[in-house]
């Protein structure tokens, strides 16, 4: 026998030749052994296994000395192993409810796109007038209640951030990172990055295709782009808010739960709920001062402002961008909290 | 730094308020296989985070693998491979997904590590069920998967905390033969907390005990074990009037019945204890020294330790 290769996993396995003659004593042995490889009536030949020559299974520790990436390249994988779950397997195991109401919500977005797209080539001037881009409709893309931000991205960002930092707790997963070079900054900012990116792709994504398909359509030139690029990029920074309030109070509701269902659904009680209450208030003492403790109503008024509409609020904007710092700091400040109380050895 | 030395720590020192989690520890861990050792609280935990830089010290200083466990934390979790006790694995992941990630992590690049990840899940016997989703998994697979994770990256040092917990008796021996193999193989060195005496004993050359925090005992465990050294006889006749005379020769005498065991302090314990049968007229018909086991050997430690921790250099003291 050849001696074996250290690099060779497995040793293949020795087989031995029996020879069977008519004479010998039919047993179930020798049955099954000619079976496998019988040459004719005579006499056959079976491939037999031995336990003592063959082997299936050798363990054999084999090295490897190759180069590790840097920082940006382990973050960057962990921005990957959470986006591209999404889309397909072998990264973060999202599960379908999650997946099929991205796709819903993308879908569902994308209906003033449709419009402009239909209004647009039946030559209808007024349909196209009422769903085409001006200051309302961006600002309604991106912030319109119904059904935007009442079905819609609260209701992705609560699936979203869910489980993301909870089930690290749960399953321990945690450990995996903080064993390993990752730091506590690199991996609450890749988790956050991930679910921003996530919501951004879904209001940001269409915003622009919104804005494009307009562009597309009416064959629009550079000075209509130039007056309305303003408008446009306000409504991408009233997107880039929203995301990043509502993945803000989201990941540290996630980081102080075990589980998804307390960080889902106190996001969305947060979101509506003040915004219920303001509301109420509202309407009875005809004051407006009480948006301020909705994060929602409070980026609402913010990008009111920098869009250039009518506001419907009656307190001052600046109220309510502090209002956003103070929520998002806070909601930070938390998650900052948590995260470095993370165990590594056992929670 | 001492070539052999992949852990070391100088008067190092953790301390949480008021309470002292580890209390000026001077640690020296060679290569090879290492247990840690220690009741609940003794610091094993609070040791292992420090080593893997993920605390700051209180006081004092400590090198892993050359790198300083102070500023250099990242370079050693670089170097080092990890597996914690618990379940430590996304259950909705497929194996080999979960360990090729854990390689990622590390920074290996996307398809080294998917390769690494085949070859680590078949060193540790999960070459067949590799894509299979961890929840199915037994606990000894979700073990040998941890064992994976850590291995991906061909790690100078294992530190592997209770890696036998909750496994039956044929995942136990086949986690301790992997381990093992690793050390003597794969030369690379382990540093096992756990338990189990008997783990550690299966495994590990040295062992480090940890007790409220503080060093109780550190080096290889035969020299360690001369602490609860001791020779069994099986006495014949006048047993009693023996265990006297022996205990009068200045020897210290365990008995249960005819068989008594005589602390060892030299060479010059044999001739004493013949010399005591000859005088009271007693037959020793068997005599051989007593290889003390290392749970015996932890509870020796324990017991002379009391609530007031010594080095492991004054427990050998007075032998």
């Amino acid at each position: 026998m050849e001696e074996k290769s250290s690099e060779e996993p497995f040793e293949p396995v020795q087989s031995k030749n029996t020879t069977f003659d008519a004479q010998k004593p039919v047993t179930g042995q020798t049955k099954m052994q000619a079976a496998w490889s019988a040459e004719s009536d005579e006499d056959g030949s079976a491939q037999i296994a031995t336990k003592g020559q063959g082997q299936i299974f050798e363990q054999v520790y084999q090295p490897w000395s190759g180069e590790l990436s840097p920082r940006w390249m382990r973050n960057w994988t962990i921005l990957r192993h959470h986006i591209l779950g999404i889309f397909k397997k072998g990264h973060r195991p999202w599960n379908l409810t999650t997946k099929l109401f991205i796709l819903v919500v993308m879908i569902a977005s994308m209906t003033d796109i449709a419009m402009v797209v239909l209004f647009g080539v039946l030559g209808d001037t007024y349909f196209y007038e009422l769903w085409g881009v001006n200051r309302n409709n961006l600002y309604g893309h991106v912030l319109g209640f119904f059904p935007r931000n009442i079905l819609y991205y609260p209701v992705l960002a609560a699936l979203l951030v869910g489980g993301m930092i909870s089930e690290d707790r749960t399953h321990g997963t945690s450990a995996l990172y903080f064993s390993r070079p990752v730091n506590r900054f690199d991996y609450a900012s890749m988790k956050f990055l991930s679910v921003a990116l996530i919501l951004l792709l879904v209001i940001n994504g269409t915003l622009i295709l919104y804005y494009m398909a307009d562009i597309l359509v009416k064959g629009r030139g550079w000075a209509w782009i130039i007056d309305t690029l303003p408008m446009f990029l306000g409504a991408f920074l009233g997107g880039v808010i929203l995301s990043f309030t509502y993945t803000s109070i989201g990941l540290s509701l996630s980081s102080i739960s075990r589980g998804k269902f307390f960080p889902a659904i106190g996001l969305i009680a947060i979101l509506m709920g003040t915004k219920s209450v303001a509301a109420i208030i509202d309407n009875l003492f005809d004051n407006s001062i009480l948006y301020v403790i909705s994060p929602f109503d409070s980026v609402c008024h913010v990008v009111q402002e920098l869009l250039g509409i009518e506001p419907t609020y009656s307190h001052p904007w600046a109220w309510s961008l502090v209002s956003i710092a103070i929520v998002n700091i806070l909601a930070l400040y938390l998650l900052a909290n948590r995260v470095s109380s993370m165990e590594v050895t056992r929670e | 730094m001492d070539r052999d030395l992949i852990i070391q720590s100088t008067a190092l020192t953790k301390m949480y308020g008021t309470h002292t989690a580890l209390d000026s520890l001077d640690i020296k861990i060679e290569q090879g296989a290492t247990g840690l050792l220690g009741p609940n609280g003794a610091g094993k935990s609070t040791f292992l985070k420090t080593i893997l830089g993920l605390i700051q010290v209180t006081s004092g200083e400590g090198t892993v693998l050359g790198h300083d466990i102070r500023t250099e934390g990242e370079k050693i979790r670089q170097r080092i491979g990890y597996m914690p006790e618990y379940d430590a694995l996304n259950p909705n992941m497929e194996a080999i997904y979960q360990v090729k990630y854990c390689g990622e992590l590390i920074g290996m690049n996307p398809h080294v590590a998917m390769q690494r990840a085949h070859q680590a899940l078949e060193y540790v016997g999960l070459g067949e069920q590799r894509y299979r989703e961890v929840s199915t998994f037994s606990t000894g697979m979700k073990q040998a998967t941890k064992l994976a994770c850590a291995l991906i990256h061909d790690p100078e040092l294992i530190i592997a905390d209770e890696p036998s917990n909750g496994l039956d008796a044929t995942s136990r021996d086949f986690m301790l033969n992997t381990l093992n193999l690793t050390v003597q193989t794969g030369q690379r060195s382990v540093l096992m907390a756990s338990h189990l005496m008997e783990d550690v004993e299966k495994i590990c050359d040295n062992i480090v005990l940890l007790h409220k925090g503080k060093l109780a005992a550190q080096g290889k465990i035969e020299d360690l074990k001369a602490i609860d050294k001791e020779v069994e006889i099986h006495v014949w006749g006048a047993a009693s009037k023996m265990e006297e005379e022996l205990k009068q020769s200045g020897l210290k005498v365990r008995r249960e019945g005819r068989i008594m065991r005589v602390g060892h302090t030299g060479d010059e314990t044999y001739s004493k204890i013949l010399k005591s049968a000859a005088k009271v007229g007693s037959q020793v018909r068997k005599m051989h020294d007593y290889e003390a086991s290392l749970e015996d050997l932890f509870l020796v430690i324990m017991e002379r330790l009391g609530h007031d921790v010594k080095s492991s250099d004054e427990l050998l003291e007075g032998l």
